[in-house]
């Protein structure tokens, strides 16, 4: 048996690698993506009490750490029966709204796009955000601007850009003070100049790529308000690969929809639809799932990526226009609840007392996709039991097939080039895979990608 | 002037952290050229001749010891960049349980896994605790953070990049914190969730447990300004890590003892959680451990039975 390894993936968070086994003609036999690290949250958090998995949960990832302090603040709402008030509410959109337009705008312009603009076969030590910087200057400049008020909207909210503190039961601990919200306004405003006027770079990208790269049939999961893009509302609503309704869940009944398995050659499990189907998370799943995006230039945006790809799509290479998409939208979502004479209330906080239920659950959309945070305390709040269910943990499966419909098309005479490596990697930076929080569960993601003959 | 940026266990946001120099970290490129970093970049493995290698994450498996020994070897200058290279961090927390404890609560005992679930073994083994990188290589350089804050940074990188030094804050987050000590009477300790506390006073004198006083500072105290009690998340301060006799745990009894009046025996029985409030990001690190009365002992023994 003949391997290739692939190691690390680059341009992703975390550690992974991809390997390839070959057959004695040198064919590809199988691949698999792996991931080389576990952390063991789902463990360590046992004997915390509930209130601290807010502040320790946003250390399973850099990237998205509001995702995670949101999802665990929203179950220890539920274990002390409180729901916060309306500028807290508010408030935690805000902090969800902030995530998504950072994250986005790093994967997009700094993770993904230096493969489309500068070529997948360009030099690797080129292809990246630096090299992006020295082709196209004024880009890279707005690549920055969008995300730094991404973060500075973060900082302002949660505390922190990373790693936010602000969120805790009941509510929000800081009221967003009127100096700060303009100041916020006159950068979201920047940002969603930067974003529209992105969209016509945006809508250019796959042009001439072939979006069967990396393909796979699966079902959906995302959230969705009465049919329009939420993050922090909603059900979660499931779609069967060919669109149909599957159901939905809210809380603690996810259990009944989904499960999760392990291999022996990986660290993060897989997710599924019980019943054995599987279903794809994230940019490209929500907007498979809502009806509307709920705000005017997104909407636009949308009405064209369905031209293109049809109401609902499994081209795996459109993860990137889906997430432009969704960060036009946060762009534009910013600049409304800014302008919401709400936002700057005082009553940010319900007050708690003891512990009301002794399981809570909180789902929200990460921006990598679903993000399902579930502990059962005792009647004093320590944590007995808790699982977290990751966005990279349900894409796993499609990462894994994608890996292996893409070495077969590139895997020549039992070789692998820079270059084909190089796509085989696109397609998992399409799914902007998280390994920090996939491996919330210890480890490490630069890619490997290896060929194995089995002989 | 070349830089490099390894990642070992951990979450990935002290690269983003660099990341968060925004406009400026345009300047810098303009100076040196980050030759590795897996997160932004496609090079697989650190070259040889590099200048100064920021080292992410705390040591986990073998995979990460294999990584910090060749970032040490390859680099001129290595500097533990953030809490988990300096002290474990989160990481740490997994020392709690067994490694058997771990995997089979992953992939066994999780609301959505089966009993018999694969057990991955086709990966890095696990070594038999977490581990600062200080603990295993030589380390010119430690920033603490989790991850460290934008504006330290703005004063750290480009003066490192372009070879100066630079005077640095070495006081707590206390010294940062814009709080006043006011009255304390009838101080009891309060959980985190209990009540809302004043912005004026005090948290630790309020009855919340902020470990402000036992922490390094450099974060502009932002968490107490914004009404939440310091995590310590920027691993001990100074005169804790300077002293043998002196830990985390001790040194939060004696000041409550010293603020309140209470006898340091009944401060203690009102503590709870003490591995999730106080060590959560240095239970990793074999510095805080070998303090002769560091909990930390005790923690890893009384839950990996």
């Amino acid at each position: 048996m003949k391997e290739i390894t692939i190691s690390p993936v680059t341009r992703i968070e975390g550690h992974a690698g991809v390997r390839i086994y070959l057959n004695d003609r040198g064919e590809v036999d199988s691949a698999h993506f792996q991931v080389v690290e576990l952390r063991g949250f789902e463990k360590f958090l046992i004997g915390a009490s509930i209130e601290e998995a807010p502040r320790i949960t946003p250390r399973i990832c850099g990237i998205c750490p509001s995702a995670h302090h949101l999802a665990a603040a929203k179950a220890t709402d539920q274990i002390y029966g409180v729901e916060p008030p309306a500028t807290g509410k508010k408030l935690r959109e805000l902090l969800s709204i902030g995530q998504f337009i950072h994250s986005h705008a790093l994967h997009f312009f700094m993770l993904a796009a230096p493969d489309f603009i500068l070529g997948h076969d360009a030099p690797a030590e080129e292809r990246n955000v630096i090299g992006l910087a020295r082709h196209s200057p004024d880009l890279a400049k707005k690549a920055i601007a969008a995300r730094k008020f991404g973060q500075r909207l973060t900082e302002a909210v949660g505390g922190k850009p990373i790693h936010p503190s602000n969120a805790l039961p009941g509510g929000m601990s800081t009221p967003l003070t009127e100096g700060k919200r303009a100041e916020l306004m006159t950068m979201a405003n920047e940002a969603l100049g930067i974003a529209r006027e992105g969209w016509d770079l945006a809508r250019g990208l796959l042009d001439g790529v072939d979006t069967e790269f990396g393909a796979v049939t699966t079902g959906f999961l995302g959230m969705a308000n009465n049919g329009v893009y939420s993050t922090c509302d909603g059900p979660a609503m499931m779609l069967g690969p060919d669109g149909n309704h599957l159901g939905s869940f809210s809380g603690q009944d996810y259990t009944n929809f989904i499960e999760e398995y392990s291999e022996d050659w990986s660290y993060l499990k897989f997710a599924r639809f019980k019943g054995g189907n599987y279903y794809r998370v994230g940019p490209l799943a929500r907007l498979n799932i809502v009806q509307k995006m709920g705000t005017e230039h997104a909407d636009a945006a949308l009405a064209e990526y369905r031209e293109w790809f049809g109401t609902l799509t499994q081209a795996t290479l459109a993860y990137n226009l889906a997430r432009y998409i969704e960060f036009l939208a946060s762009c534009e979502r910013a600049v409304q609840l800014l302008s919401d004479p709400g936002i700057t209330g005082s009553e940010i906080r319900t007050p708690v007392g003891a512990v009301v239920n002794r399981r809570g659950v909180g789902i929200i959309e990460a921006p990598r996709g679903t993000l399902i945070h579930d502990y059962t305390v005792d009647e004093n709040g320590i944590i007995e039991r808790c699982n977290l269910i990751v966005a990279t943990c349900q894409n796993n499966y499609g990462m894994d097939r994608g890996v292996e419909d893409m070495a077969r098309r590139v895997v020549e005479n039992g070789a692998l080039t820079e270059g084909a490596a190089n796509r085989i990697e696109m397609i998992i930076r399409a799914y902007d895979p998280c390994i920090s929080c996939a491996t919330h569960a210890i480890g490490r993601m630069p890619l490997k990608i290896e060929c194995v003959r089995r002989t | 002037m070349k830089i490099a940026i390894e990642e070992l266990a951990g979450c990935s946001g002290c690269t983003i952290a660099v990341l968060d120099l925004h406009e400026m970290l345009l300047d810098i490129l303009a100076e040196a050229e980050i030759v590795y970093s897996p997160v932004i970049m496609d090079v697989k493995e650190p070259p040889e001749d590099i200048d100064i290698a920021f080292v992410t994450g705390a040591v986990r498996n073998e995979e990460n010891r294999e990584r910090l020994e060749k970032i040490r070897k390859r680099s001129k200058t290595l500097v533990a960049l953030g809490t988990c290279a300096c002290y474990g961090g989160v990481s740490g927390l997994s020392m709690l349980s067994s490694n058997e404890d771990i995997f089979s609560c992953v992939y066994r005992e999780a609301a959505t896994t089966k009993p018999d679930g694969v057990i991955p073994t086709d990966v890095p083994p696990f070594l038999y605790r977490a581990f600062a990188v200080g603990d295993l290589v030589k380390i010119d350089y430690y920033v603490t953070g989790c991850p460290p804050k934008e504006a330290f940074l703005r004063d750290l990188i480009p003066a490192m990049v372009s070879g100066n030094t630079l005077e640095l804050s070495r006081k707590s987050v206390c010294s940062e914190c814009d709080r006043k000590m006011g009255q304390v009477e009838n101080w009891t300790l309060k959980r985190r969730h209990e009540g809302v506390p004043d912005r004026e006073h005090c948290l630790l004198g309020q009855g919340y447990l902020c470990l402000g006083s036992v922490t390094f500072g450099r974060c502009g105290a932002s968490c107490p300004k914004n009404n939440i009690p310091c995590h310590g998340c920027n691993g001990p301060s100074l005169d804790i890590l300077r002293e043998p006799c002196r830990d985390i745990y001790g040194m939060m009894v004696r000041r409550i003892s010293d603020l309140t009046d209470k006898p340091q025996k009944e401060v203690e029985k009102e503590l709870y959680d003490v591995a999730h409030t106080m060590y959560a990001f240095t239970i990793g690190s074999l510095i805080m451990e070998d303090k002769e009365n560091s909990k930390i002992r005790d923690l890893v023994k009384e839950r990996s039975r």
